[in-house]
């Protein structure tokens, strides 16, 4: 134990600040192991520098290191292609404009992040930047970027690249998907070169999870050279990745080939093909048929075949903070009473939609957009279960003891027209009488401006919201008072402010106390109901390891191989 | 002749145009706009307000209108708004596989279908004719979603002797393309055939029912001549205007099959042209289809001519 201390000092003298700090809330047993790996990672401690903490921190039971990928049996075989079936990208591959799972994974093929966000894992790693440290306020960020690293045309990767790149996501001027990211928290003048292998983020405020918003998350972010005009990209698809391009036809398909001169080793595979599909049952169809290795992402509905079949695959989960929304007129007779809208979220059976809607793969919503899926979440607190009695008797007490009638908006996509037939029957069971909309996502989203949009305008509306790396997004745009997504018109002060401390945190159990006042407001309020969080779902045959998906969709190849 | 073919070429520009003129503005209804389909609903305002100006899609719609037109009298199809490159070759391609695969079906279920009819009528009300119509019948209404599915599991899956995805391997020979095309061109075998029997078989009871029919009989021919030289003929006339009027759906009509059998054809092509709002892939789909439509009723209309002798000479005179 003695020796063990000695070595945690050896390692907290040239630790800065933030680390110690960091350190500090393992020993005081304050954060788990787990966390601890996960949080150092984001505020840029090493894999090394981690695990040499936890060994200094005694028992070496350390389930949780941050250095390997995907579970990968036996020696990895070299050479072959490997062939995966996926949604067609619904754009142009533009790495400004991209929005759409299927074009987001043809960036990821060939380009590289500054961090990978593992979602197997849930934890940054270093891709093209090695480290990260924020100012002690957390408004500026600092990283440092690897050397020696060539993009596909043989130019080298320096920070203008990085400045570059950054500059054009953050530009309000330009056609960028990342300007719904980086809105109020950084501007083109923000992003600095410190040195040709360093580049300072200034930030328009403190924000402690930024590392998260220049990852893989940010499907955007990929770095292209200096210079580069986005809208030519797709003839080139030029990055620093372990893949290059070999050919890219639209609605078809598109092939790479390994890049000999990847930074992280030569990939395994040879070469990679996608075919491109614009629904899912003709992708379970050819895995099923053996006309493809793996489907990058599926849901659990319509794949009943192969889930029922799970042992003939390798069937990859994870857990996502992909949800379902569902929001009520904060500002509208009769949900302008919280009893009304606790009402409504009591009736629900949470536990049977993800049996009937996502069979089992999903976790439970407890109507905050804190789910599983992050550190920060405080998942001691009681989740929310179906009560009828006590939805009547507040319905009752809000003087509505004879039932109240609504009106459902949603949108035609996956599973949500019939999760909104289960909202509508369990709502009934206490006298709610809910009748329904769906419309095609374009007429739902309209412009998707208050006033000119289904989505935001309609008394109870469902929508989806995809995974992100970090709740910021979650936490803002719906639900602050000026946030531009409010679908349910909340407006609370405390809570604006609590968002604020949110963000702008940088340790972890600092993050988790904001997250637990977050969450018993919302469930004290109940502007929205979130009824569940959906599992990530990858499946391959069972010769293919080390592929390492994200539950936004993207997937990384350059550890796999097929045995 | 030529008269009336170009007569006819000239009313097709017309319809061509007017066809252009509501598909551009029936599209101005639908809801959503070509930048927010690019960049997903939850974009930044301004990030779809740049891209807008960038496509010029926040011009009057009477500008857009007018430039679009302006190219495409000179053979420029324009930019897809949706991946940023020439209308051009990506309709033309669609347009290539449609025909592929409207062709082998047509080539399959043309003969079948007439051959079906003929034979059926020829036993009309007897057991022979009730089976082929009971069976022409109930393949037709089965929708493709369900022949397709049934097909793929039975030849694809179960049996594993037939590819399922249409879309054969890059520069793949004549043959490969057309195994890969099996399954999809049997499903709209299937589809049509009990429509073309139907008609076939129909036409052919009126025939031998005519006079004409009977005084050939009568007057001593062998069945066979009077079935190839007087029923064949005139059975046929309404079967030929059906087909023609098949042609819409068989090239531009198959979202469905296209879908399911993994196709790019030009069905697909349009209907995520029109979801996104990139009008000029909408407008170049729309037209070639256009435009094929009309030739093959014009097709139709000279075999009519020449199997119909009194149009012929109404003509002539």
């Amino acid at each position: 134990m003695a020796s063990n201390s000695i070595k945690l000092d050896e390692i907290r003298e040239s630790r800065s600040e933030l680390e110690n700090h960091h350190i500090d809330e393992l020993v005081a047993g304050r954060i788990s192991r787990r966390d601890f790996v996960r949080k150092g990672a984001v505020i840029g401690m090493s894999s090394s520098l981690l695990a040499a903490v936890l060994s200094a921190c005694g028992s070496a039971n350390n389930s949780s290191t941050a250095s390997s990928t995907t579970a990968a049996t036996g020696t990895p075989k070299q050479g072959g292609t490997l062939r995966l079936a996926q949604q067609a990208p619904t754009a142009a591959i533009n790495p400004l404009t991209i929005s759409d799972a299927g074009g987001l994974n043809m960036l990821a093929q060939t380009g590289d992040f500054l961090i990978l966000d593992n979602n197997q894992l849930l934890t940054l790693q270093p891709m093209l930047a090695t480290s990260w440290t924020p100012s002690n306020s957390g408004s500026v960020w600092t990283f440092k970027l690897r050397p020696n690293v060539k993009f596909h045309n043989g130019q080298p990767f320096t920070a203008k690249d990085v400045v570059y790149t950054f500059k054009q996501l953050a530009d309000p001027k330009n056609a960028s998907n990342a300007l719904s990211t980086f809105t109020s928290v950084l501007t083109p003048d923000g992003v600095v070169m410190v040195d040709p292998m360093t580049v300072a983020f200034h930030l328009e405020a403190p924000n402690g999870n930024f590392p998260y918003l220049v990852s893989s998350d940010n499907y955007n972010a990929i770095i292209v050279p200096d210079g580069t005009d986005f809208s030519k990209w797709q003839s080139t698809f030029i990055g620093t990745g372990p893949f290059t391009l070999k050919s890219y036809t639209q609605n078809v398909g598109a092939s790479f080939v390994a890049n000999p001169n990847y930074w992280a080793g030569k990939p395994y595979l040879d070469s990679t093909s996608f075919t491109f599909y614009s629904s899912q049952p003709p992708q379970i169809l050819a895995l099923q048929g053996g006309q493809v290795d793996g489907i990058v992402q599926f849901t659990a509905q319509g794949a009943q075949s192969l889930l029922n079949n799970a042992s003939s695959y390798n069937l990859i989960k994870l857990k996502s903070a992909n949800h379902r929304e569902l929001s009520m007129r904060n500002d509208q007779a009769p949900f302008t009473d919280a009893r009304v809208r606790q009402a409504v979220a009591l009736t629900l059976n949470r536990p049977e939609m993800i049996s009937a809607l996502l069979l089992g793969y999903g976790q439970l919503g407890n109507d905050s957009p804190f789910g599983p899926r992050f550190p920060s979440s405080d998942l001691s607190i009681p989740q929310r279960a179906q009560d009828i009695a006590k939805a009547k008797s507040l319905l009752a007490a809000a003087g509505h003891s004879g039932g109240i009638s609504a009106h459902l908006t949603t949108e035609q996509y996956q599973e949500i027209p019939a999760l909104a037939q289960v909202i509508k029957a369990d709502a009934a069971k206490a006298g709610i009488n809910i009748s329904l909309t769906v419309e095609s996502q374009t007429a739902y989203y309209g412009k998707a401006t208050y006033g000119n949009s289904d989505w935001l305008d309609a008394q109870m509306s469902l929508v989806d919201y995809g995974d992100r790396g970090v709740p910021n997004v979650f936490l803002e745009a719906p639900l602050t008072s000026n946030g531009s997504w409010n679908a349910a018109r909340f407006k609370n002060p405390t809570y604006d402010s609590l968002v604020k401390q949110y963000v702008a945190s940088i340790d972890l159990s600092t993050q988790r106390q904001i997250a637990g006042k977050i969450t018993n407001l919302l469930l004290q309020e109940t502007p929205i109901v979130i009824p569940y969080f959906i599992d990530g779902l990858t499946a391959t045959k069972t010769n293919v390891h080390g592929v390492n998906p994200t539950s936004i969709s993207a997937i990384y190849l350059n550890k796999a191989y097929v045995s | 002749m030529a008269i009336f073919i170009l007569k006819r070429v000239g009313l097709a520009l017309v319809t061509l145009w007017i066809l252009s003129v509501i598909v551009f503005f029936l599209g101005q209804i639908l809801p959503g706009d070509p930048a927010r389909a690019i960049l997903g609903p939850l974009a930044a305002p301004n990030a779809v307000h740049a891209l807008d100006q960038q496509l010029g899609t926040n011009r009057p719609v009477l500008t857009q209108y007018w430039s679009w037109i302006s190219h495409f009298v000179h053979g420029d199809l324009g930019t897809s708004y949706t991946y940023d490159s020439a209308v051009g070759p990506l309709v033309w391609k669609a347009l290539g596989h449609s025909l592929e695969l409207a062709i082998v079906a047509f080539v399959v279920v043309v003969p079948l279908g007439i051959l079906g009819g003929v034979w059926a009528a020829l036993a009309a009300g007897k057991r022979r004719d009730r089976v082929i119509s009971i069976l022409g019948l109930s393949t037709t209404v089965l929708p493709e979603l369900v022949t397709g599915i049934v097909l793929i599991v039975v030849f694809g899956i179960a049996l594993n002797v037939l590819p399922f995805s249409a879309t054969w391997p890059p520069g793949a020979s004549l043959p490969t393309q057309l195994y890969h095309l099996i399954l999809p061109a049997a499903v709209l075998v299937l589809i049509l055939f009990g429509y073309i029997e139907q008609m076939a078989r129909a036409g052919t009871i009126e025939a031998l029912n005519s006079d004409y029919a009977r005084t050939a009989i009568l007057k001593g021919l062998p069945r066979r001549t009077v079935i190839r030289r007087h029923i064949l003929r005139n059975s046929l006339l309404p079967t030929i205007t059906v087909i023609a009027t098949q042609v819409g759906y068989l090239i531009g009509g198959l979202v469905v099959v296209e879908t399911l059998f993994h196709y790019q054809g030009i069905g697909s092509l349009i209907v995520n042209a029109a979801t996104a709002k990139d009008f000029p892939m909408l407008e170049g789909g729309v037209l070639v289809i256009g435009i094929v439509y009309m030739v093959a009723t014009l097709v139709a209309d000279i075999v009519y001519t020449l199997l119909n002798p009194r149009i012929r000479f109404q003509a002539a005179e």
